[in-house]
């Protein structure tokens, strides 16, 4: 391009143009960020009214609790768990999908249909088909299985279950996605598979995951994020943390700290931290993938 | 190598017939083409062939073996795409490579003895370690087409394989198809649209219409002797003209009247079938300015309307009646918009085709050139 041409007649006019996203930003984003920032150096009491400067001193308390070490440990499993787990029935899922001649949008909208849910209806809806004594599924589960559940009262097993949901609520989402990039792989490069007689499996790790690998590291983004932040109405819908821990996870232990504990101060370190960890996870991740993921060209 | 015999090929989509009823075989070691304008079934008859299209009914056979039924990989035919379909995250070698090492009868010494193999015969060594991004259009063709020679099969089907290329290369490329045909000597089906490509290629050619078959000759009996009007316009640029005539017959001799003028047709008793209106055809180049026409042929009038000059000769628009025709004269002829031109016609080169579009009359007797010339004609 040889000449620039001035989208709009003044910079004022741009300026007015971006004004409403800037203070929408600044006003619920930068603005709350760094107060909470400014929060996590202070000791507060009667949710903030008051407030000491105690510098570090919320950073030295989670350093140091084992609580908040095992929430940690919950929450960067869980995430593993649900990141894996939700992209692994995903791409199995999407790959039937996109392998299935009839009817095809009738399963689409089938395997979608959860992410429509709000996250509170499908914590509701699932704590009673999961129900350890009431629950259908559970039921069915322990008549095949032989044993007994009651995730009310056992920590792996209330772990187990809150994973589970969270996957099946956020499969829709990767799965849209996940067809989408299906279906843009030519299909001629499917049809000289099919004529040099290359399985199904070998094709799908061979040439469909190499070729989707911008989708996927996209959404081991977005699931990450889901993971760490999204599952707060799960958790405190069906477990409320417990029991004794074993799904307290970052998310769900700040805003008890926030709001039943009133420790303001040191929740808004934790979510310091969390944001902490999940930027450096999210750097990590992109990082890694640009050795591997295939951008075309 | 094996042929490909089809017989009674039929595929409807819904209430779509794409393909009709076709026969065809392509011989052993024959490079055949398959043309036709788009939507005429051509790819749909080498997607079935390939099995990557289900048979509404109709046998198809490879070699002596009935293939209706198998799998496309069982089938020992390779194909070559239009859009080259290259695995974009595999160089070169490893897109020959993957559908060998699938098919896992091979050590990967064979394997790598003929990918270097075919990379010679294709000229593409420096290739080999290139993803498709670094090529370009030739070049992937070129990997495209060594992916299906590795294979060996006994049968090559190729989908407009040179349409993606610019004109230049897509010369270039015929004459080294060419060249690998007849070094390989391999079956070879070719799907195109295009009627220079189908004309210098094909050993024969098949022109398909409409899901159906209207001829297939080798290239030169196709022009001069076209079974059809369809064939007659199609192949052959610029088309053939065709003048809408009633024929007049006076004793033996039989004429065409065109309300600008008269043309006694000669070896008239070759006429198979004598309606009374017909079609007219001659071709561009076998009209000429009548100053250039020997001895005493009738001559019509024309008027010009617009000149093309083509370089290495000049094509007229001209009128004749409400009818337009176009006439190839000599470059560099002074002719302009509006000159009034005496043609005459070449006797040995006038055509006739009936109401229906088939062709009754050829005023050069289809000779001994084809011992099997009785044309394949499609059911009226």
């Amino acid at each position: 391009m040889s000449e620039f041409t001035e989208p709009y007649e003044s910079k004022w006019q741009a300026f007015l143009l971006l004004l409403p996203t800037f203070i929408v930003l600044i006003a619920f984003l930068y603005y709350p960020g760094l107060e909470t920032f400014r929060l996590s150096l202070s000791q507060t009491i009667l949710l903030g009214s008051q407030k000491v400067f105690v510098g570090l001193e919320n950073y030295v308390t989670l350093a140091t609790s084992s609580e908040y070490h095992s929430s940690f440990a919950i929450s960067v499993a869980f995430a593993a768990v649900v990141v894996i787990g939700t992209l692994a029935v995903s791409l199995f899922v999407s790959y039937l999908l996109f392998e299935v001649d009839v009817g095809s949008s009738t399963y689409l909208i089938a395997a979608i249909w959860p992410y429509a849910l709000p996250t509170a209806v499908a914590a509701s809806v699932l704590l009673f088909l999961l129900h350890p004594s009431l629950g259908i599924i559970t039921y069915y589960l322990e008549q095949l299985t032989g044993t007994s559940l009651d995730w009310f009262t056992n920590g792996p097993q209330a772990f187990a279950v809150v994973a589970v949901v969270a996957i099946w609520k956020q499969l829709g989402y990767n799965i849209i996605f996940m067809v989408a990039a299906l279906n843009n792989i030519p299909e001629t490069l499917t049809e000289s598979a099919e004529i040099d007689g290359v399985g199904h499996l070998k094709m799908l790790y061979r040439v469909y995951i190499p070729l989707m690998s911008p989708t996927l590291v996209f959404l081991v983004v977005m699931d990450t994020i889901y993971a760490f932040f999204s599952t707060f109405p799960l958790v405190d819908l069906m477990t409320s943390g417990g029991p004794s821990g074993a799904t307290n996870l970052l998310i769900f232990k700040l805003y008890r700290d926030a709001f039943e504990f009133s420790s303001l101060g040191l929740a808004s370190a934790e979510s310091v931290v969390l944001f902490a960890i999940v930027a450096i996870l999210m750097y990590v991740q992109l990082r890694l993938s640009e050795s591997y993921a295939h951008y075309g060209g | 190598m094996s042929d490909i015999t089809i017989t009674g090929l039929t595929k409807r989509f819904d209430d779509v017939t794409a393909v009709d009823d076709i026969d065809l075989e392509v011989k052993n070691g024959e490079f055949l083409v398959l043309v036709g304008p788009s939507g005429c079934g051509k790819s749909t008859t080498l997607r079935m062939i390939a099995g990557l299209e289900d048979i509404t009914s109709g046998d198809l056979h490879i070699g002596d073996r009935r293939v209706n039924d198998l799998e496309p990989k069982e089938r020992s035919i390779a194909m070559v795409f239009q859009n080259y379909a290259l695995y974009p995250h595999m160089t070169g070698a490893e897109n020959m490579k993957f559908g060998m090492k699938s098919v896992s009868n091979y050590t990967s010494a064979e394997i790598d003895e003929r990918v270097r193999e075919a990379a010679e015969i294709l000229d593409i060594e420096e290739l080999l370690d290139r993803r498709p991004s670094e090529l370009s259009g030739g070049e992937r063709q070129r990997v495209a087409i060594g992916r299906a020679l590795v294979r060996e099969p006994d049968v090559f089907l190729l989908d407009e394989p040179l349409s993606n290329l610019d004109a230049k290369l897509r010369v270039q490329m015929r004459a080294e198809l060419l060249q690998l045909h007849r070094e390989l000597d391999a079956t070879t089906l070719y799907v195109t649209h295009d009627q220079t490509e189908a004309m210098t290629l094909g050993d024969r050619v098949a022109v398909l219409n409409d899901g159906e078959i209207e001829q297939v000759d080798p290239p030169q009996l196709l022009y001069d002797y076209p079974a059809t009007r369809f064939v007659a316009e199609f192949i052959g640029s610029p088309a053939m003209n065709i003048l809408p005539v009633e024929l007049v017959s006076d004793g033996s001799d039989i004429s065409v009247h065109h309300e600008q003028f008269e043309l006694p047709l000669p070896n008239a008793d070759s006429f198979t079938a004598q309606p009374k209106s017909a079609f007219f055809g001659i071709r561009p180049e076998d009209i000429s300015l009548a100053r250039n026409v020997a001895g005493d042929v009738p001559t019509f009038e024309a008027e010009v309307t617009v000149t093309e000059p083509l370089g290495e000769s000049l094509l007229i628009h001209c009128r004749v009646g409400d009818d337009e025709i176009h006439v190839k004269a000599a470059a560099r002829s002074s002719i302009d918009p509006g000159d009034r031109l005496e043609l005459g016609v070449d006797e040995e080169r006038l055509h006739v085709f009936d109401g229906t579009g088939e062709a009754i009359y050829h005023s050069s007797p289809r000779g001994h050139a084809s011992s099997d010339a009785v044309p394949t004609q499609p059911e009226p």
